[in-house]
């Protein structure tokens, strides 16, 4: 049985929340018509969000962490960080420009594992932000490569905010539905029937029941839930087994974007407070090796949701199975001789300047002028001599294209390379790659605005660099 | 005070070989045959020759680092070999540290080289290399087209000029190119090609297509310089010599200071600004017959058109397209192909294109000899626009 302390109000708040899902979303269906000679795939509906090649779990996450407030703890959650030794956490606080005093630290272990963190850092102490990010690898044709979505989801725990745990429940169990393992990264799933009954009747039933005791509410009172279901369609008995009669906004997620892994449940809780009310109870659960399930009341708009919501609706749709199975690894193309240049990164050289990159941190010199990099002597023409440099940080700030370029003769994952000279309004001026330019292009004058990306990937080593590229500085609307 | 490098530099002998993809060859014969022909031309024994520069780009991927490829290659005994390096601009520096040895009076006779053996890297273009380098961390993996189409968008944005205007400008400066190369039996590309195909051709890097890219080739030039008392000495009564070799290089202003917008190459017009005061050039559009200007994409020579005020700003497009710049327009560019058809050896192509000049100054054209010839110019660019180095050298007769 599911552990349930007995507490209705513990003091403790999620104070704000924020999401990312890349821009792209790939058709299931076009897929599952790709797929069909197989029989594989089934009939497969709704979209699944792909990131680019650029993007990871690390850069997802920080995505969805930029607008949340400075924290004085970081936790990130993830079961497809890129490195098992090298701290995503503190590569986050470097993104994020933290002070580098924080507590950090990473979890892991299953794709509850961000639900487990805000449950520990809402029994815990001081603010804390957990940033979840997942881009889980997956074999073509198994029904996670269409089922999985990739995205990012963060919340900032406080003593004060717009969410109030009232109860919480967690259970251990170790129920293999899927694993993956350092001899298989992709997920491998067993049977969908036993996972579906075993899951809904063992493990997550009993751990919302007790969650809903422990908050000392009626699950009929619930208004809202964010409950990561282990397979899409579960919640009716879910529903039925625990009263809880609420619309589970993580199953429309699923639908939208995929399954978000680690990220889903935070993500599907963002969302779902954005559609509550003040005095409404939310239910947040997270599901795999068991299940942890948290009852909040609602005390005020929760900062971050509505733009959480908005997100669904924004994206460009492709139907291009093709390009999804190299975007997502599942084939390794041929790119030809252009490819095989060496990207090799130097330890010093990240130790010297790794920083200003990943935290995109420039300098304001001794007369005001902003530039990136930082030098010893500025940039300004009439300066002659080494200055002091203020840091100023280029990632929040608003800019323009001055020129730019599709190169179809560079080397890049996801053609066309596009790049040029990115002008900041505050003065600084930075050449620089552009992303997620699906359906619009760009073009010299267009606003742009950066995001975390990976810069470089060294496959040969196992190893990558981060640097800030330029994106449109809106999305277009996608149909739901 | 500095009084410039006006007609204290001779040069007496040049030599370029054929520039294309010299399956057969390797660096050291593209050297030799330059020099062979360069040394011939001088009428000199090359114990004469006291020091020689190396011109060559990439050297960690094909003729191989310092200078000692050019000393083996030419069997230069004893004397100070120097490489020198500065990305596409190269040629034009090897011809600057041999004419200054003579200027300054260090040697009496100084040899220039610029080789470059581009078709043993495997690779169409140029290729890419990274050296985990702080700029790696951040600065695009850009291409050479990618980097110089972007003067298209920003000069149509500066100039609102319609693209597919631009365009059609643009692939007029290749089908001139091409027409040029078919007389000249050294170029790469000797085919003419009509402006439909130009304009209809794959794009490499928007707006550049196939045919807005120049060659890349193998290929080697090489200059030999002395003084104007040397070279009459020798019997040359009127030689050509060096009437100004300026150099700009970029600071970082384009790439992190808010004033440039990307529509024009800063350093050339600098470079051609102190080039002409050092040559006493007052009109230029009067003063030079003939122009050699790096055509590496077509974009660049219609900006370098303006840069070198060949053309008023925002007219290029318009001069281009009435045949200003022809074989037989008011001021012609690019004769013997440019680098877009004769080929882009990198290292070498600053001292093919004095070799062009040299050449006309000298009434040995054949064909494509453009009348009689005073002065020339030599414009040879280096990195990015964003990011350039720009070498403006002008030759003419001694009078």
């Amino acid at each position: 049985m599911p552990t349930t302390p007995s507490q209705s109000r513990t003091g403790r708040f999620v104070a704000a929340v924020g999401v990312y899902a890349p821009l792209l979303r790939l058709e299931r269906a076009a897929a599952g018509k790709a797929l069909k000679f197989s029989g594989l795939g089934g009939r497969p509906s709704g979209r699944r969000a792909v990131a680019g090649w650029d993007e990871d779990a690390l850069t997802l996450a920080v995505e969805a962490a930029r607008g949340l407030p400075r924290p004085q703890a970081v936790i990130f959650a993830s079961t497809s960080a890129p490195f098992i030794e090298r701290s995503q956490a503190t590569l986050l606080v470097d993104a994020l420009a933290l002070d580098p005093a924080v507590r950090t630290g990473d979890v892991a272990g299953s794709r509850r594992c961000a639900v487990s963190a805000l449950r520990d850092a809402l029994l815990g102490n001081g603010d804390t932000l957990i940033a979840a990010g997942e881009k889980r690898p997956a074999t073509a044709g198994s029904s996670q490569h269409l089922s999985d979505g990739d995205g990012g989801a963060a919340a900032f725990v406080s003593d004060r905010g717009a969410a109030e745990l009232l109860g919480y429940a967690s259970l251990s169990h170790d129920l293999v539905d899927i694993y993956a393992s350092r001899e298989r990264p992709q997920s491998y799933a067993y049977e969908e029937r036993f996972v579906r009954d075993t899951a809904i009747g063992k493990v997550i039933a009993p751990t919302i029941r007790a969650a809903c005791a422990a908050a000392g509410v009626a699950p009929s009172e619930i208004a809202r839930a964010a409950v990561h279901e282990p397979l899409a369609g579960c919640w009716r008995e879910i529903s039925r087994l625990t009263g809880v009669t609420a619309p589970n906004v993580a199953a429309d997620l699923a639908q939208a974007v995929g399954d978000l892994g680690a990220a889903h449940a935070l993500f599907a809780f963002a969302v779902a407070c954005a559609g509550a009310r003040e005095g409404d109870l939310v239910l947040l659960a997270g599901f795999g090796s068991g299940c942890d399930a948290m009852v909040f009341r609602l005390t005020g708009e929760m900062p971050g949701a509505r733009e959480a919501a908005a997100q669904l609706s924004k994206g460009v749709a492709f139907d291009d199975y093709m390009r999804f199975l190299s975007l997502t690894g599942a084939v390794q193309l041929d790119w030809g001789v252009r490819s095989e240049l060496e990207q090799k990164a130097q330890a010093t050289v990240l130790e010297r300047y790794g920083r200003d990159m990943i935290g995109f941190v420039g300098g304001r010199d001794a007369e005001g002028n902003i530039q990136f990099p930082k030098s010893r002597v500025p940039v300004r023409p009439d300066a002659a001599a080494p200055e002091q440099f203020e840091d100023v940080r280029l990632a929040d700030c608003t800019a323009r294209i001055v020129s730019v370029t599709a190169d179809r003769l560079n080397f890049t994952p996801d053609p066309p390379f596009w790049f040029g000279l990115v002008q900041f309004d505050n003065g600084a001026r930075v050449m620089m790659e552009f992303t997620d330019g699906d359906g619009r292009g760009f073009s010299v004058g267009d606003a742009v605005r950066p995001l975390l990306r990976i810069k470089s990937r060294d496959a040969r080593r196992g190893f990558r660099t981060y640097f800030w590229k330029a994106a449109p500085a809106d999305r277009p609307s996608i149909e739901r | 005070m500095a009084t410039g490098i006006k007609d204290k530099v001779a040069v007496i002998g040049m030599g370029c070989t054929s520039f294309g993809e010299h399956w057969n060859k390797g660096p050291e014969d593209l050297m030799v045959d330059a020099f062979v022909e360069a040394i011939a031309d001088a009428g000199i024994e090359k114990s004469q020759i006291e020091a020689a520069w190396m011109g060559n780009a990439l050297d960690d991927i094909n003729v191989g680092n310092s200078a000692l490829p050019l000393a083996h290659a030419l069997r230069l005994r004893g004397i100070p070999v120097s490489r020198v390096e500065n990305m596409c601009a190269t040629g034009s520096e090897a011809l600057r540290a041999a004419s200054y040895a003579v200027a300054a009076g260090a040697v009496d006779i100084a040899l220039a080289v610029g080789v470059e053996k581009l078709k043993d890297t495997g690779y169409g273009g140029l290729p890419l290399r990274t050296k985990g380098l702080a700029n790696d961390l951040w600065m695009p993996y850009g291409s050479a087209p990618g980097s110089f189409a972007q003067l298209a968008g920003a000069y149509a944005a500066r100039h609102g000029i319609d693209k597919s205007d631009l365009k059609r400008a643009m692939a007029h400066v290749s089908w001139k190119s091409h027409q040029n190369a078919a007389l000249n039996p050294k170029a790469h590309l000797r085919k003419a090609v009509d402006v439909e195909t130009i304009l209809k051709a794959p794009m490499i890097a928007d707006p550049l297509g196939l045919f807005d890219c120049c060659g890349v080739s193998d290929g080697a030039a090489c200059a030999i310089v002395t003084t104007p008392d040397i070279a009459k000495g020798l019997g040359i009564a009127n030689p050509v010599t060096v009437k100004a070799i300026q150099l700009c290089a970029s600071h970082g202003w384009e790439l992190q200071y808010g004033e440039w917008d990307g529509s024009y190459v800063a350093n050339t017009r600098q470079a051609a600004k102190r080039a002409y005061a050092e040559a006493g050039v007052e009109a230029p559009r009067r003063d030079l017959s003939v122009t050699e200007v790096h055509d590496c994409f077509s974009i660049t020579e219609l900006v370098t058109m303006e840069d070198l005020n060949l053309s008023d700003e925002g007219r290029a497009p318009f001069d281009i397209l009435d045949g200003r710049f022809d074989r037989a327009g008011a001021q012609p560019c690019q004769i013997d192909g440019g680098l877009k058809c004769f080929g882009h050896p990198v290292g070498a192509s600053g001292l093919r294109m004095a070799y062009e000049v040299y050449t006309q100054l000298l009434g040995r054209a054949g064909d494509r000899q453009r009348g009689t010839v005073d002065l020339g110019l030599v414009h040879n660019l280096g990195g990015a626009p964003f990011n350039s180095i720009a070498a403006v050298s002008i030759l003419g007769r001694l009078h």
